[in-house]
């Protein structure tokens, strides 16, 4: 691994938990934590993308024990971004969004069986209670896990794909041109 | 034998048309300190990555030339805190970092991290977290990250930018004395008025091109002046309407006084 | 506990929750959970390292404990709204041990003694850069975050309002963050190069740590009684 994507990883780390600061600002339901994993991923492919996100996971664990088991969906988000790069999805905001709520899917698909599982679906208070109002609707107990998975992560996902749509056209030409992925990601190679 | 020769040497950075560097052809001798000077965007900055052998191979780009190094060289960059390593906890950890990476056995790296913290005047900081540090007391714990390293060419991008005057004065000094030991330094500032002292050689880039090259008395030459590239008692000597030759120090000044 | 090798450390934070979810609840979940509480309580844990949300402004002694408590306590909460009081105390005593366990860690390992150990091992100089340059730049960018925050308030942007001023505002508060973040990545790679990290080289360590036989003798029996449970339960 070159020094440069090597020099990428923390930053990208950093990234993903400091958004947490801006999210909380604007009193969004939002977690915007995977934004360094897809951001990563999309200018240096999927393996430093894996590494950016079993990072994100090591170091959220520290803030709360229950985030490890999570770095499956970190692993997930890595790849699917690095497909979504590959096809050049994050050419325009219509093609960077329904990435993203595809990738809100998934991601739920991966996160219900452990926080069911291992969690009992209590992995934060927010899925909790959706989880709650699911079981109130009548659903079962792995669908309301699911529904409660799925509220949170699915528009989630489609804001960090906007997100990161949008911080690779500010890119400069110049920068984003000493990353290997980067310039295809935007459909611009 | 010449530490560092640049012949004809055109740069592009990834991406542009435009180059860099146009045609530069440099010099640098053991024991000698050339100073780089020019406005924002002249080239100073682009020509010691190429010196490091950072440009074109870790920054991308086309050079077009030869670039002849025949020593181990060390550059520091203008912002001290994008240069802290994030692998050490302490100051003397931090200046350890680079002798670490070339695999020194212990004794070693104890021996030139002590020295180089002493040379920078800053043993005191020693158990300090970098991170809590003053810009200009982490830009000397950078200057001693290199001088740990012990390389025969020093490369150094506005290496007083965060200093106070007394820091700047300390760190010129230290430049002369490493000249004095054998090292070629090459340094770009804006501190124009400390170049008269510690140079020996000025290059006077402008737009990528080496304009003039010669010693620091091209700072008190009416085309430096109007460049804004004259020191300050040379711009005040010509302002005043007294006759050239500019004098380029205090002291020169004093000297040819009325 | 901080002058234990970092590796042991990591082997009991990683040994007790196993041990939780493989032995049977909730005997099981109660040894393991009882385990890791009584090492909150051991002489030198201390608060965790910055970022990790444990306050150093609390009173010495049960700080760890207490922490671990409180971390662990909303869970218990969850899981009585969504299930019955048998698996609340199931999975509760599982969670609260994997909660014990790593604020006990996050306390007493020390990021230093870790990167100095995996150089001593050997390991390439890159799983070292990762694990501390990580740590290091998590607190920088967040306050760079809250920086921009600030700022942009003052420049009169408003977080609050309809759901398209909140994204509007949203952007102008990441855009910055993430270029800035970026062009350090620049800056960076130049300094690491120029200054010898070269991505798996060998490194001296400056200060290894440690490593008593008897500390590896209690890794390795730490992971085979793990694969032992795990074999008994799966039997």
């Amino acid at each position: 691994m070159s020094v440069r994507l090597l020099a990428l990883i923390p930053v990208a780390v950093a990234i993903s938990l400091a958004l947490s600061a801006a999210v909380d600002a604007v009193a969004l339901p939002l977690f915007l934590d995977t934004t360094g994993t897809i951001l990563a991923t999309a200018l240096a492919g999927p393996v430093v993308g894996i590494a950016v996100g079993a990072l994100t996971s090591a170091v959220n664990t520290l803030r709360n024990p229950t985030f490890w088991p999570f770095v499956v969906v970190q692993i997930i988000v890595a790849l699917y971004a690095g497909f979504a790069a590959r096809a050049a999805l994050f050419r325009s905001l219509k093609t960077a969004v329904p990435a993203g709520l595809g990738l809100g899917v998934i991601a739920s698909v991966t996160s219900t069986p452990i926080s069911y599982f291992v969690f009992g679906c209590t992995t934060t208070g927010g899925i909790a209670l959706t989880t709650a109002l699911g079981k109130a609707l009548g659903l079962p107990p792995l669908g309301a896990c699911f529904f409660g998975s799925f509220v949170s992560d699915f528009g989630d996902k489609a804001v960090t794909f906007a997100l990161v749509a949008t911080v690779l056209h500010a890119l400069p030409r110049r920068t984003a041109a000493r990353f290997p992925l980067a310039l295809r990601a935007i459909g611009a190679a | 034998m010449t530490p560092l020769a640049l012949e004809e040497v055109t740069f592009w950075y990834p991406a542009t048309e435009t180059p860099a560097l146009r045609d530069v052809a440099l010099e640098v001798a053991a024991g000698e300190i050339v100073a780089l000077v020019g406005k924002v965007g002249a080239g100073a900055s682009t020509l010691l990555l190429v010196a490091a052998d950072l440009a074109p191979r870790v920054t991308g780009g086309r050079l077009a030339g030869a670039v002849r190094r025949r020593a181990r060289s060390g550059i520091v960059l203008p912002t001290p805190w994008t240069q802290l390593s994030g692998m050490a906890f302490t100051v003397w950890d931090e200046v350890a970092f680079g002798p670490a990476n070339l695999g020194w056995p212990g004794h070693e790296i104890a021996r030139h991290v002590d020295h180089a913290l002493e040379r920078l005047e800053i043993v005191s900081l020693a158990a300090r977290d970098p991170v809590t540090l003053s810009g200009g007391e982490l830009q000397r714990v950078i200057v001693a990250g290199l001088l740990a390293m012990d390389p025969d060419l020093m490369l150094l991008d506005e290496p007083t930018a965060e200093l106070d005057p007394a820091g700047a004065r300390s760190v010129w000094r230290l430049l002369r004395l490493l000249a004095g030991e054998g090292k070629a330094i090459v340094v770009a500032t804006s501190e124009l008025d400390a170049v008269p002292d510690v140079a020996d050689q000025v290059v006077w880039l402008d737009d990528g091109a080496v304009r003039a090259i010669g010693t620091p008395q091209l700072l008190a030459e009416d085309a430096a002046c109007d460049d804004g590239l004259g020191t300050t008692v040379a711009r005040i000597w010509r302002a005043a309407g007294l006759a050239p030759p500019y004098p380029l120090t205090v002291a020169d000044a004093v000297r040819r006084w009325p | 506990m901080r002058t234990l090798h970092p590796f042991t450390l990591l082997a009991v934070a990683a040994a007790l929750p196993a041990l939780a979810w493989i032995l049977p609840a909730p005997g099981g979940g109660l040894a393991t959970l009882l385990v890791a509480l009584s090492l909150t309580l051991t002489p030198g844990a201390s608060p965790g390292p910055a970022g990790t949300g444990i306050s150093r402004s609390w009173r010495p002694g049960l700080v760890v404990f207490r922490t671990a408590l409180f971390t662990a306590a909303p869970f218990w909460l969850f899981l009585l709204l969504l299930h019955d009081v048998r698996t609340t105390v199931a999975i509760g005593l599982r969670i609260s041990t994997m909660v014990a366990s790593f604020v006990w860690l996050a306390a007493v390992l020390a990021p230093d003694r870790l990167v100095e150990a995996t150089v001593a091992r050997g390991w390439s100089v890159t799983a070292a850069y990762l694990f501390a340059a990580t740590l290091s730049a998590v607190p920088v960018l967040k306050a760079r975050a809250r920086r921009i925050v600030e700022a942009q308030r003052c420049r009169g942007l408003s977080p609050r309002g309809s759901v398209a001023n909140r994204f509007r505002a949203l952007r102008a508060l990441a855009l910055p963050l993430v270029l800035s973040a970026l062009h350090e990545v620049d800056e960076r790679t130049l300094a690491l190069e120029s200054r010898g990290l070269v991505s798996g080289a060998r490194r001296t360590s400056l200060a290894p740590p440690p490593d008593r036989v008897v500390e590896r003798v209690v890794r390795w029996g730490l992971l085979l009684l793990c694969l032992a449970a795990l074999v008994r339960r799966l039997a």
